[in-house]
């Protein structure tokens, strides 16, 4: 799976919505139910998956489907293996 | 030792020193955002820490008797700035900080309220927090911020000028912020007494299966539940402070995007106990499938609480099948009532037999979905428990009424609030809003005569809902909304929005309809499980023209509500999938 395909199945299995209905101009809240645990379990999903690591701030500005894969795009995936687990 | 109840410290700042004292080699250890590494600290050093903050408080000229907000997230910068202020003679008033899928906007918004409503002049924050906040136009950004650096940087005050005095039990230690009926924060007074005298008796009726306070029985509280709010600031710091035990620190964050560290740490540091609303023990059940609790050893974890919103027979059930083969025990599993106004603990089960129910007695709110009610178990020491009827009167043994405390628990009032006050705490009975039954000497909690919905063990009145849902224009003129929860289950209480419009065309109302949800979802993080348009004049009003939500709750649940257009409520009711089929 690419960067994208990673993303959107990340964001179809935690708000349990079918991937083929997931649009970069969905709001997280409005459009798929996500309350703050599923955003912090998105993102750690996120993370694990692709090696990288969202910043709170980061994480503060994530809105829509369309930030989500913004910032995923810049970020990764990195050639480092995903940091450890505590 | 803490279980003479004749010996308690007189205030706050003696308990801290008590500590420092006689449990040396105890202290709170607090994880980063994380949760992987932790710093731990003695209450030696802890005290250390305060007197030392609070000598520069006062250079900075915060007063006694002065509340100062902090809003910080759970970190030592945060017990710098809330025990110096409690050293100093001040009242700390722990706010929110900028959290996951909150508008940081809406933080600060809603900390300018806070100091508005109780008068504060200063707020302790990050610096980031204080640019950010500057950045948007905030008054209180400029001068009103004390940071971390700054107040590390202030000169301390000469001894006589800091010097506190010596608080009676029966002052006030600190505010505890909660929701207000009139969408502005209230500001609970916790007298020192209230926060000494509920910990240490929580701690005695904790223990009560075991024949023994659990001081005597425990090692350590293990906690990811927000500093700001009662359960994380009286159950999880005050308790383990008063009774010399460790305290483990989570963020909330922490937890939300690994449930499974809470049960790891349970788990590892000795004999531990720890509370957490119902949604935390629904959490671990769906977050935390059988694969991943291999290696997880609970046998350590000997009193599992559950408080500070309904509990949900369902989910213990869930939790106590899913671990009791990693060594939870089922009989651990112990419902608890309480609130900000009572300190925190009102009622703990002490049978410590697992949770039990009865059937669901008719009156029982059919909007909270239970064909069973918890027993909440018996009151703590020294405080008294009676249901009233609407009239006041007080109702027999089995008779469902509102739910009336009264104890050393019991707050002094409302800060700057005398008529909120004055509504609620009469002759030293508080009213909680909250409808039950005792049946046995234990209570069961059957409804709420408040229009407050509790999301996963946060207070959040529907005026905050309706006044965003109103601020969206078009639809042919001004939308007029009431919001109340309902629950689905086991996910527990979700909210509702009513919204009364002139419009009729389905595709405006469609395009309000999804403007709401994203302005309640970017402001509050909250989704919404239903948002109903229905013509102008169909949410009962009273002849005065007060809004009746507990009329239209019923209309809705009934069916017998008239949907203009249904949007797109039922593509993505959120919460349900997963634990119960769709509608």
């Amino acid at each position: 799976m690419n960067l994208m395909e990673t993303t959107l199945a990340a964001i179809a299995r935690v708000s349990k919505v079918d991937v083929a209905g997931i649009r970069a101009d969905m709001d997280l809240v409005a459009d798929l139910g996500f309350d703050s645990a599923k955003a912090l379990e998105l993102l750690v999903e996120l993370e694990e998956a692709l090696g990288i690591e969202i910043s709170d701030e980061q994480a503060a500005r994530l809105n829509s489907v369309g930030d989500i894969l913004a910032i995923v795009e810049t970020m990764g995936p990195s050639t480092q293996p995903p940091p450890p687990r505590g | 030792m803490t279980d003479d109840f004749s010996s308690l410290p007189t205030n706050l700042r003696e308990a801290l020193r008590r500590a420092a004292l006689d449990f040396p080699h105890r202290g709170i250890a607090i994880f980063d955002s994380r949760g992987r590494s932790c710093d731990r600290r003695s209450y030696a050093e802890l005290f250390e820490l305060a007197t030392e903050s609070a000598a520069r408080f006062a250079g900075l000229g915060v007063g006694r008797d002065e509340p100062v907000l902090v809003a910080l997230p759970t970190s030592w910068e945060w017990m710098e700035a809330w025990f110096g202020l409690l050293m100093r003679g001040a009242w700390p008033v722990a706010s929110s900080g900028a959290g996951a899928m909150a508008a940081a906007e809406a933080q600060f918004d809603k900390v300018d309220k806070v100091m508005a409503v109780i008068g504060a002049r200063q707020v302790v924050a990050s610096e980031a927090f204080r640019a950010q906040a500057g950045e948007q136009g905030f008054r209180f950004a400029t001068g009103g911020v004390i940071t971390i650096e700054r107040l590390r940087g202030a000169a301390p005050a000469t001894r006589g000028a800091a010097a506190t005095g010596v608080s009676d039990g029966g002052d006030v230690a600190f505010l505890q912020l909660t929701s207000g009926s009139t969408g502005l924060p209230r500001a609970v007074m916790i007298t020192h007494q209230g926060a000494i005298h509920n910990p240490v008796a929580s701690d005695e009726a904790i223990g009560a299966p075991f024949g023994e306070p659990m001081h005597r029985l425990a090692e350590c509280m293990v906690s990811w539940l927000p500093l700001y709010h009662d359960m994380g600031l009286i159950g999880c710091l005050m308790l383990p402070m008063l009774c010399g035990l460790d305290s483990w620190l989570l963020r909330p964050e922490a937890f939300l995007a690994r449930p499974r560290l809470w049960l790891e740490h349970l788990g590892s540091h000795g004999v531990s106990f720890a509370p957490a609303p119902n949604f935390g023990y629904q959490l671990c059940v769906e977050r935390i499938p059988a694969d991943k609790r291999e290696g997880l050893d609970l046998g350590a974890w000997r009193a599992a609480f559950t408080g500070a919103e309904m509990v949900r027979p369902e989910t213990t059930g869930a939790f106590c099948a899913a671990f009791e083969p990693h060594g939870f025990r089922p009989e651990s599993l112990r419902p608890c009532y309480g609130l900000a106004e009572g300190t925190l603990a009102v009622t703990f089960d002490v049978k410590g037999s697992g949770v039990r129910t009865l059937p669901a007695p008719s009156g029982t709110d059919a909007g909270f979905a239970m064909t069973d009610v918890v027993s909440n178990g018996v009151p703590i020491r020294d405080t008294s428990l009676r249901m009233t009827a609407p009239d006041g009167s007080v109702l027999p043994e089995g008779a469902i009424g509102e739910v009336c405390i009264k104890g050393p628990g019991v707050f002094r009032g409302y800060y700057r609030d005398p008529e909120a006050t004055a509504a609620t705490l009469k002759n030293g009975w508080f009213s909680t809003g909250d409808l039950g039954f005792v049946a046995d000497g234990e209570l069961y909690l059957t409804g709420r005569t408040k229009d407050l919905l509790i999301v996963h063990g946060h207070n959040i009145m529907p005026d905050d809902i309706e006044r965003l849902a109103d601020s969206v224009t078009g639809g042919g003129g001004l939308l007029r909304s009431a919001a109340f929860s309902v629950a689905r289950g086991a996910a527990g209480e979700q909210a509702v929005v009513v919204v009364e419009t002139a419009d009729s065309n389905p595709e405006r109302l469609a395009e309000i309809g999804r403007e709401i949800r994203v302005r309640i979802g970017r402001t509050m993080g909250l989704p919404l499980a239903d948002l109903v348009f229905v013509r102008r004049g169909r949410i009962p009003r009273t002849t005065s023209g007060k809004m009746q939500r507990g009329e239209l709750r019923q209309h809705y649940l009934n069916g017998t509500l008239e949907r203009l257009h249904d949007g797109p409520t039922h593509e993505t009711a959120p919460h349900d999938a997963g634990t119960e089929p769709r509608p």
